[in-house]
C-alpha cells in the first residue's frame, strides 16, 4: 500500500513529495528515480527531513510507535487502517494526536468507492427510506493475493501478537466503519469466528450489529478465503428500508474489463485536452486510495478537520476487540 | 514401455473413502514393484500457494492421505514417509503446510514434512539441449529411493499446463524460483533429470481448466512424461506442442511412442470432453497484450499501477 499511496501522491496538486521511507531496497531506488529522498529508517527521514505531514503505511504492529513519532514532531498524519492492534492502542493514539494539535486521518477507503458514497448519498436522502436490515459481503484473498511479480506474504500477517487480529480486523474494519458513518453507534448482537486455513487468525467472520440511533440490523459477512483474480470485486452492501432496496452493485460497473477500457480512454482524452485525470478510476476499486488521500491533503491545505472522525475510528475498533473477546479470542494491550 | 492408468472416482461425492478407494485401485493396476528395500519413501505434493485444494491448485491432502496408506500397506508400517516440499517466490512451505491441511495430515498418518529448502542442499549441474543449469537440490531427494510425485491437474498460464513435470520444478530448493522463469521448459526438463519420479499420482479429483471443474480423475504412471501426455490429452492439448513435455521426451525422460494407457472404467475421450478446456495460447497472447496495453497506457496518461500489477 505504502508504493500505491507513493504513486498516488506525486501527483495530488499543491504537495510536493520529498521523502520515502522503507526497508526494501527495490523500493527505495525506484523513490530515487522520482527524486525523492529515499531512507531505510522512517525515524532518520522524520528527524532529517522539513516535512508538513507523513502517510504510515507500516504493519499494524508499528503504527503507535510510528504515530507518537510523527505526532511529536507536529507532523499531520494519514495513516492505512485499522488504526492499530487493538482499543488500547488506538485510545494512546488518539490521546497523543490530540495533545500535540495534530491533524490524524484513517484511510477507511471504502467511505470512497463511488458505489458506496452513491448509496450513502440515497440514504441520505431519503430515498431507501428507514433502513432496517443492512448485508454485507466483502470476501478476497485479503494478505493471500497473488500479485503478478510472486513475493512471500510479510511474516508478520501470521503473527496475531504483531497482526493484531485476521480477517475481521482486516476486513471487518472497513465495514464496520461504512455502517458506523451511514448509521452511527453500533453495537453487536452475534459473532462467530472460523478458521479455515489452521492459523492463529480468524479467515473468515459473521457478525449482526445492531444500531441504537436508527435500530438497523447490520449483517456483516467477510473473509480472507476466497482467491480472487485482479479485477474482480467480491464487495456488496444493501440496504433494505421502508421505502425501498439498494445496493452496491447497482452502481458498480457490470464488466470491470470494459469499464477499464472506457475509464482509460476518458483519461487519455482528459490527457490530451490538459484536464485533470481520474487517477486509478480504470481500476474502479483502487480509485478510493487516491481520493482518500486527496481529501486529507485538501483538509490540511484548509485547515480543517479531518473528514475521518477519530471518535468513529476509536468506536470500530472497540466493536471489533468486543467480537474478538465474545469469541474467546485474547486481546493483547 | 511406460504405464498410464487412467481411472475416475465410483461416485460423484468425492468422499474420502471414494478418494482412497479410487487412488488405491489406480496403483494396484499400475503393478508397480514395490518389492524393494526402501527405506524411506518421498512424497511430493504440488503446494504452489497458499490456495486450498478446493481451488484446483494445490494438491488434495486426501489423495496424499491415501498414497501413504497404500504405501505402508505395500512397505509394512516401519517404512519412514516424508512429505516434501520447497518454498516458492511467493509460498513458504511452513505456513502452507498448515494452512492446507498437510499438518492435520502428519499428525494423522505419522508422516513426517519436510521443507525441501532446507536442509542438505547440493548444487548439482545438468545440461538440457545446449544450455547447462546448476540447479539446487535437497540431498533427500537424491538419497530416497521411491519418489512419489503427486501434482494436480490443471491448466498454467506460462507453460499450458502444469502435471507431473513441472510439480518438480517446485522441488528445487531455490525458494525465488522466478529467477528461472525466462527458461522455465529448461528448468523444468533439468530438474526432471536430475530427480527421478518413481510413480506419479495425478490429483485430478478437483482439475482446472478454463475453471476449476470436479472431475474425479486419477492418473498413475510409472514415467513422469507418460503422465503428462495423457494429463496434456485430456486438457485438450498436443502434449508436442507443449515447450517441456516435448522437451522432455527430446532428453529421453520418456517415449510418447512406448505408453500403454490403462482405461480403467472410463476412457481419455469421455474426460476430455468433460474437460473445461482452455485456449492456453490464445490466453496467453491476451494476457501478455493486455499487460503491455497497461504498461502503454500508464507511460502516457501518467496513471499509477495498482501494486498487484507491477512487473
Amino acid at each position: 500500500m505504502g508504493k500505491l499511496h507513493f504513486m498516488n501522491t506525486l501527483h495530488v496538486k499543491d504537495v510536493r513529495l520529498v521523502a520515502a521511507a522503507d526497508k526494501n531496497k527495490k523500493n527505495l531506488k525506484m523513490a530515487k528515480t522520482y527524486n525523492v529522498n529515499a531512507y531505510d529508517d522512517y525515524k532518520r527521514l522524520i528527524d532529517s527531513e522539513n516535512l508538513d505531514a507523513v502517510i504510515i503505511s507500516l504493519p499494524n504492529f508499528l503504527k503507535e510507535e510510528s504515530v507518537a513519532y510523527a505526532s511529536e514532531k507536529n507532523l499531520d498524519i494519514f495513516i492505512d487502517k485499522p488504526l492499530a492492534r487493538n482499543l488500547t492502542e488506538s485510545r494512546n493514539i488518539v490521546q497523543r494526536v490530540r495533545a500535540n494539535g495534530v491533524r490524524l486521518m484513517v484511510g477507511v477507503n471504502y467511505r470512497y468507492i463511488d458505489s458506496v458514497q452513491k448509496l450513502k448519498g440515497m440514504l441520505d436522502e431519503g430515498r431507501i427510506g428507514d433502513v432496517v436490515i443492512a448485508t454485507s459481503e466483502l470476501i478476497m484473498d485479503g494478505p493471500f493475493s497473488h500479485p503478478l511479480v510472486p513475493k512471500p506474504v510479510p511474516e508478520w500477517w501470521f503473527d496475531k501478537d504483531r497482526s493484531g487480529g485476521g480477517a475481521l480486523l482486516d476486513l471487518g474494519y472497513h465495514l464496520i466503519d461504512v455502517f458506523q458513518w451511514m448509521f452511527g453507534d453500533l453495537h453487536t448482537l452475534y459473532s462467530t469466528l472460523q478458521y479455515r486455513f489452521n492459523l492463529p487468525l480468524e479467515d473468515s467472520a459473521t457478525v449482526i450489529l445492531r444500531s441504537r440511533k436508527t435500530s438497523t440490523r447490520v449483517v456483516i459477512n467477510l473473509g480472507w478465503f476466497s482467491r480472487m483474480v485482479f479485477p474482480n470485486f467480491n464487495f456488496r452492501i444493501n440496504l433494505h428500508g421502508t421505502v425501498g432496496y439498494a445496493c452496491t452493485d447497482q452502481f458498480a460497473p457490470k464488466n470491470l474489463y470494459l469499464h477499464a477500457t472506457k475509464e482509460g480512454t476518458l483519461n487519455l482524452l482528459r490527457k490530451i485536452v490538459g484536464k485533470k485525470i481520474h487517477r486509478l478510476s480504470y481500476t474502479y476499486y483502487y480509485s478510493s486510495f487516491a481520493k482518500i488521500l486527496e481529501h486529507f491533503f485538501e483538509s490540511i491545505k484548509n485547515d480543517t478537520a479531518s473528514p475521518i472522525s477519530l471518535g468513529d475510528q476509536l468506536k470500530v475498533i472497540g466493536t471489533i476487540e468486543n467480537i474478538y473477546r465474545r469469541n474467546g479470542v485474547t486481546v493483547n494491550g | 514401455m511406460a504405464d498410464v492408468v487412467l481411472t475416475s472416482t465410483e461416485t460423484k461425492y468425492f468422499t474420502d473413502d471414494d478418494v482412497s478407494k479410487t487412488v488405491s485401485r489406480a496403483i494396484d493396476l499400475l503393478n508397480y514393484d514395490f518389492n524393494h528395500d526402501f527405506h524411506f519413501v518421498v512424497i511430493k505434493p504440488s503446494l504452489c500457494y497458499y490456495w486450498d485444494y478446493s481451488t484446483s491448485e494445490t494438491t488434495d491432502p486426501r489423495v496424499v492421505s491415501a498414497i501413504v496408506d497404500y504405501v505402508r500397506g505395500q512397505l509394512g508400517n516401519d517404512v519412514s514417509i516424508f512429505v516434501a516440499e520447497a518454498d516458492a517466490s511467493a509460498m513458504r512451505t511452513k505456513h502452507a503446510f498448515k494452512m492446507l491441511g498437510y499438518e492435520k495430515l502428519s499428525r494423522k498418518k505419522h508422516v513426517k514434512l519436510v521443507n525441501l529448502s532446507k536442509g542438505d542442499i547440493v548444487d548439482k549441474e545438468v545440461s538440457v539441449g545446449d544450455k547447462k543449469f546448476t540447479l539446487k537440490v535437497n540431498k533427500m531427494l537424491l538419497e530416497s529411493k521411491l519418489i512419489i510425485n503427486v501434482p494436480k491437474l490443471k491448466y498454467h498460464r506460462r507453460v499450458g499446463i502444469s502435471c507431473a513435470l513441472k510439480n518438480m520444478f517446485g522441488a528445487i530448493s531455490t525458494p525465488g524460483k522466478y529467477i528461472y522463469h525466462r527458461e522455465l521448459s529448461e528448468v523444468i526438463v533439468g530438474i526432471n533429470k536430475i530427480v527421478n519420479s518413481d510413480v506419479t499420482v495425478v490429483d485430478g479429483i478437483i482439475a482446472k481448466g478454463k475453471y476449476p471443474k470436479k472431475m474425479g480423475v486419477i492418473i498413475v504412471s510409472d514415467n513422469v512424461l507418460a503422465a503428462d501426455y495423457a494429463a496434456a490429452k485430456i486438457l485438450g492439448y498436443n502434449p508436442r506442442r507443449i515447450a517441456h513435455i516435448n522437451l522432455a521426451e527430446k532428453e529421453k525422460i520418456g517415449d510418447f511412442n512406448h505408453i500403454n494407457l490403462v482405461e480403467d472404467g472410463t476412457d481419455l475421450e469421455e474426460i476430455r470432453s468433460a474437460f473445461p478446456e482452455q485456449n492456453y495460447l490464445l490466453q496467453k497472447i491476451s494476457w501478455k497484450l493486455q499487460l503491455k496495453m497497461l504498461k502503454a497506457y500508464s507511460k502516457i496518461v501518467g496513471d499509477t499501477i495498482p501494486p498487484i500489477l507491477e512487473e
